[in-house]
């Protein structure tokens, strides 16, 4: 089966007034119509600019695409123009963001923001006849239908009392719920992937397991393909089939979510999971990973881990490890499984 | 709260400070030294002359009773009349007020028209071309004189170029339409009489031009700032990331969000315009409130100074109450806050 997604040794570049820093340094990614890709990492290891790279969203400049090709389906996304992918948005790609709070717009009703959202997301971000010529019986119709579709989208999100509170601004809402209104405004044109930036992050823990229930529900309905970036491995644990694991700017580690969590062969892998607190261990306090993570305008050479690793090699200074098989679906970017690809 | 109940409560917080507005008027206009009665009645006066004038407008009583006795008059629609003039108040401004609100208020709409297109493409085009020419010239107009730039545009358009006439609201020999609001361009057009119209928007055009500039420059600043600040948040990223194309966003999305602050300008300008008409009416030969006002404070004629200070507190009230009531339809967390 083809990739519906392919992120392809994708290099990232900042210009600050400190010097250039390299955000992404060779990301692979590849994702199946139906995955759903946990993508984890520390703050600052590039997992939101590897997802924003998807729609296009960086800030250009001060960021730079140096490098690495973007295959959506079959399309280069790189190449497209502005207008080309206003479309590509609006027909393919659903994102949902951290803070609830403050990415839905305070002005306006959630009826008009999600209407909105259905009827570009139709017509791929193209012109849709204004409000004003709402006396047209054509126009009538479309904007009937997509406030049908309005409704049918927020019932679908578990909005209680949804074809009512869609007249509600944002501000009557909880965070949990403005969360839920996010969702069904990413999916109002049923795109083919849904990339959450760390949906849950924001959200008190009670809610945030709701959030994460109606995700899993989506995905089980509507056979999302859905790229759920967050730092929290238990999120990952429930909710993804595969995940990919950044340190740096890279993809270190890219397993089933078993074989991750039972058998973790990237060192800094391993440490993540030595890190994550478990309830019947005692292993006498909290567990961390030596060092920290590295400055990215000067980055270490060769792997980017390698001051930190324990089992660190000459080579290890040298050169970018590859990704090496080491199970099933399973590849690990380092020297311990093998000098080449 | 529904936003009818909003409306009414800015529309009743109106009296408080109309309350408070004539006390402190009436006060410094009373306490300020100075005898108007010896200024009005002239250096030869007898001091039973005086006396005279001093009982006929009430001067011989106590301040609180004069102001209990003003106020009355006030509401039964006797604003005193003048020392010098002796004419009622109310007529004189019925006669002059119309002129300069007329001036203010087409300055308001050219600022306006100009100044939030100008900011919202400066914003668009940040640091870009387009955003340097708004910046320099918003830049250009506040830093010139008004007074300085009206000669300048009265030689070129009126004089060397012919286009529009040098001053007055109307040519001597055309009469001015029936007042019914006293606004020439609203009178003339409910009486259809198109003519009068376009002549008396020619005389309008420069001066209000002229008197927008300032508003104009603050205005496309705060657009454009405001719209920066917008194009900032979060949602912007979400619009985008759905789908919605970047026009619709700018236009509806931002646009609205900036266009909180710009109206709080564009109602300060208002005012500001207002007061600051008076070198515009002098240049144009504008027979507006402003030249009346500055007679009548250098004069301290008490009268017409408490009722331009009531009519400024007023058309402030309504300024203000019109802004508060746009505020509550651009923004559901003050109308329900």
């Amino acid at each position: 089966m083809s990739e519906l997604l392919d992120i392809d040794d994708l290099h990232l570049e900042f210009d600050t007034y400190d010097g250039v820093v390299k955000v992404l340094a060779g990301v692979n990614l590849k994702m199946r119509r139906g995955d759903v890709l946990g993508l984890v990492g520390e703050t600052g290891c590039g997992k939101s600019m590897t997802a924003l790279s998807v729609p296009r969203l960086i800030p250009m400049p001060p960021g730079r695409i140096t490098a690495g090709r973007v295959t959506f389906d079959g399309e280069d996304i790189l190449s497209k123009s502005e207008s080309e992918m206003e479309t590509f948005r609006a027909r393919h790609v659903g994102m949902i963001f951290q803070d609830p709070v403050t990415n839905l717009n305070p002005l306006f009703t959630i009826r008009e923001q999600l209407v909105d959202a259905v009827l570009y997301q139709r017509q791929g971000g193209q012109k849709t006849p204004g409000r004003w010529r709402g006396f047209l019986p054509s126009v009538k119709q479309m904007r009937k239908e997509a406030h049908e579709r309005a409704v049918e989208l927020i019932r679908l999100t578990g909005i209680p009392d949804g074809d009512k509170r869609i007249y509600d601004y944002p501000h009557q809402f909880s965070g949990g719920m403005r969360q839920r209104v996010l969702i069904a405004m990413a999916l109002a044109g049923d795109p083919d992937l849904l990339i959450a930036d760390e949906p849950t992050t924001a959200l008190d823990v009670t809610i945030q397991a709701q959030i994460l229930r109606l995700i899993r529900s989506l995905v089980a309905q509507l056979g999302l393909t859905v790229l759920l970036i967050t730092h929290n491995l238990g999120v990952v644990a429930r909710s993804c089939e595969r995940v990919a694991v950044m340190y740096a700017g890279r993809v270190v580690e890219d397993s089933p979510v078993r074989d991750l969590f039972h058998n973790p062969k990237h060192p800094y892998t391993r440490g993540l999971m030595a890190a994550v607190p478990q309830k019947d261990v005692n292993r006498g306090g909290l567990h961390g990973i030596p060092g920290i993570i590295p400055n990215l305008i000067n980055p270490p050479p060769g792997c980017r881990f390698n001051p930190r690793c324990e089992h660190v090699m000459g080579i290890c200074r040298e050169s970018v490890p590859p990704a090496i098989e080491v199970g099933a679906q399973h590849s690990a970017s380092c020297f311990l499984y093998g000098q080449d690809a | 709260m529904n936003i009818r109940v909003y409306i009414l409560r800015r529309i009743a917080l109106i009296i408080p400070t109309l309350i408070g507005l004539s006390v402190l008027t009436f006060s410094i206009a009373r306490i300020v030294p100075g005898d108007p009665v010896g200024l009005a009645a002239g250096p030869r006066a007898t001091e039973e002359i005086k006396e005279a004038l001093r009982r006929e407008f009430g001067f011989d009583q106590p301040l609180p009773i004069q102001y209990v006795s003003y106020m009355a008059g006030l509401f039964r629609g006797d604003w005193g009349e003048s020392l010098y003039t002796r004419r009622k108040v109310v007529s004189e401004l019925r006669a002059f007020w119309p002129a300069t609100l007329e001036l203010t208020t087409a300055a308001v709409i050219i600022a306006t028209l100009l100044g939030v297109p100008a900011g919202v493409i400066s914003a668009m085009y940040r640091n870009r071309l387009p955003d340097h020419v708004a910046r320099v010239l918003s830049l250009f107009f506040v830093s010139f004189p008004s007074f300085w730039l009206a000669m300048i545009f009265q030689t070129w358009f009126g004089r060397d170029l012919g286009l529009f006439p040098i001053g007055k609201r109307l040519p001597v020999l055309v009469s001015p339409p029936a007042p019914t609001t006293g606004l020439f361009l609203i009178d003339s057009l409910v009486q259809l009489d198109f003519e009068t119209f376009l002549v008396s928007l020619r005389h309008l055009f420069i001066p209000a031009l002229v008197l927008s500039f300032g508003a104009f420059a603050s205005i496309t600043r705060i657009t454009r700032a405001s719209m920066v600040e917008a194009l900032e948040k979060d949602f912007v990223r979400m619009e985008r990331a759905i789908g919605i194309p970047y026009r619709v966003i700018i236009f509806k999305y931002v646009l609205r969000n900036a266009l909180i602050a710009t109206i709080t300008v564009i109602s300060l300008n208002f005012g500001w315009l207002m007061a600051g008409a008076i070198l515009i009416e002098t240049i144009f030969d504008w027979p507006g409130l402003g030249l009346y006002a500055v007679h009548a404070s250098l004069s301290l004629d008490f009268q017409p100074i408490m009722g331009i200070a009531i009519l400024y507190g007023v058309v402030f009230s309504v300024v203000n109450i019109l802004t508060d009531i746009v505020y509550g339809i651009l923004d559901p967390r003050i109308r329900y806050g």
